[in-house]
């Protein structure tokens, strides 16, 4: 075995490790990245909102997904339908793990199932030139 | 010369080895190859990985003189490197069908020795590509996606070689993904938890020049997400 080898034997073998630990850890802070993921993986748009905003979609019965109560600070991130986002003042973000979405404590996201039967339809409320 | 030009040359001068049952191209060339015409427009890494059985390995070793325009590199014997600028880098590869997934080890030889990756094991001979009037070896798909989405990676060539999955699922078969469901369902725990996890980071993923973007298939990858945890035991 070349000493190239040895090493990415070595390698390899840690990243296993690592797997199998991590697995471990799902349920715990190290898996709240990949259920923030998840939750992402839904959403075909995300737009921050104020906390007023969020108390007004809560004040209509959306509840906030649970992985927002997860970090810190606290996000509050909900599913939301298109009539309650165009209500809103909304600020776009792109769905990824931006330093945007990362920042903003109130996001609400709309589905991929709903968002083809929105398109080319008005956009919500911009502030901030969004 | 273009990188397909020289993918197919490379391919071209390891015909011999190609030629012994079992053995397939592996790794990120794979949809380049099986884009139509071979168009390999997708740019992650200048070689390509052959994959060989590990059962396999005398009678590769026995082609080995037989390939042209390219020579074992002398740090690295399982990595063959071209003597001309118009070929790529080969890495000979050792897929045992016994192995675990993430597991790793060397198959000893002096001539050419191994790394074997456990994560092969899900390959299947699919269908060759024919390229130019040769019959070029590559894995079913659903094996493919497993293992790119099995394998730990960060940074730009991370994000790169997922794109690769990208691509693999837009050449993909409803037929494919049937299979990579039902291949999914015989992965240990660990392994279906990171491969649910490279599929968020995957759909998470913007734009790479030279490279699918996932950002219009998102709802694609949404969908397989959610079908891998059906298929979770309850």
């Amino acid at each position: 075995m070349t000493a190239a080898q040895r090493e990415l034997v070595r390698r390899m073998q840690g990243r296993a490790l690592v797997r199998a630990w991590e697995y471990r850890q799902r349920d715990h802070a190290k898996g709240a990245w990949f259920r923030l993921r998840r939750v992402l993986v839904d959403a075909a748009r995300a737009f921050a909102i104020s906390e007023v905003d969020a108390d007004r979609l809560e004040a209509q019965g959306l509840r906030p997904v649970s992985i927002g109560r997860e970090l810190s600070p606290e996000k509050r991130i909900y599913f939301g339908t298109w009539a309650q986002i165009e209500q809103l003042e909304a600020s776009e973000l792109e769905v990824r793990l931006s330093a945007e979405l990362l920042q903003s404590t109130a996001i609400v996201l709309l589905a991929h199932e709903i968002a083809p039967a929105v398109a080319g339809q008005p956009e919500p409320r911009r502030v901030d030139g969004g | 010369m273009s990188f397909r030009e020289r993918l197919l040359a490379t391919l071209r001068g390891v015909r011999a080895v190609l030629d012994e049952p079992g053995v397939m191209v592996g790794g990120s060339q794979v949809p380049n190859l099986l884009q139509p015409g071979a168009g390999s427009t997708l740019v992650v890494s200048q070689d390509v990985d052959i994959v060989v059985p590990v059962e396999k390995h005398e009678a590769v070793r026995q082609r080995l003189s037989r390939v042209v325009g390219l020579k074992p590199s002398r740090e690295e014997p399982s990595v063959w490197l071209p003597e001309r600028p118009e070929l790529i880098e080969v890495n000979f590869i050792g897929m045992d069908a016994g192995a675990r997934a993430g597991e790793t080890y060397v198959f000893e030889h002096d001539e050419l020795p191994l790394l074997v990756f456990g994560n092969l094991s899900v390959l299947r001979l699919g269908a060759p590509v024919e390229v130019d009037g040769q019959l070029v070896p590559v894995p079913r798909p659903a094996g493919l996606l497993i293992e790119k989405l099995s394998t730990d990676r960060s940074g730009e060539k991370g994000d790169r070689d997922l794109l690769v999955v990208m691509g693999l699922l837009l050449v993909s078969a409803p037929f494919d993904i049937d299979e990579l469901e039902a291949l999914y369902r015989t992965l240990p725990p660990e392994q279906r938890y990171a491969i649910r996890s490279n599929l968020s980071i995957l759909s998470l993923l913007g734009p790479r020049s030279e490279m699918p973007d996932p950002v219009p298939h998102r709802a694609q990858l949404a969908r397989l997400m959610a079908r891998l945890e059906r298929a979770e035991p309850a």
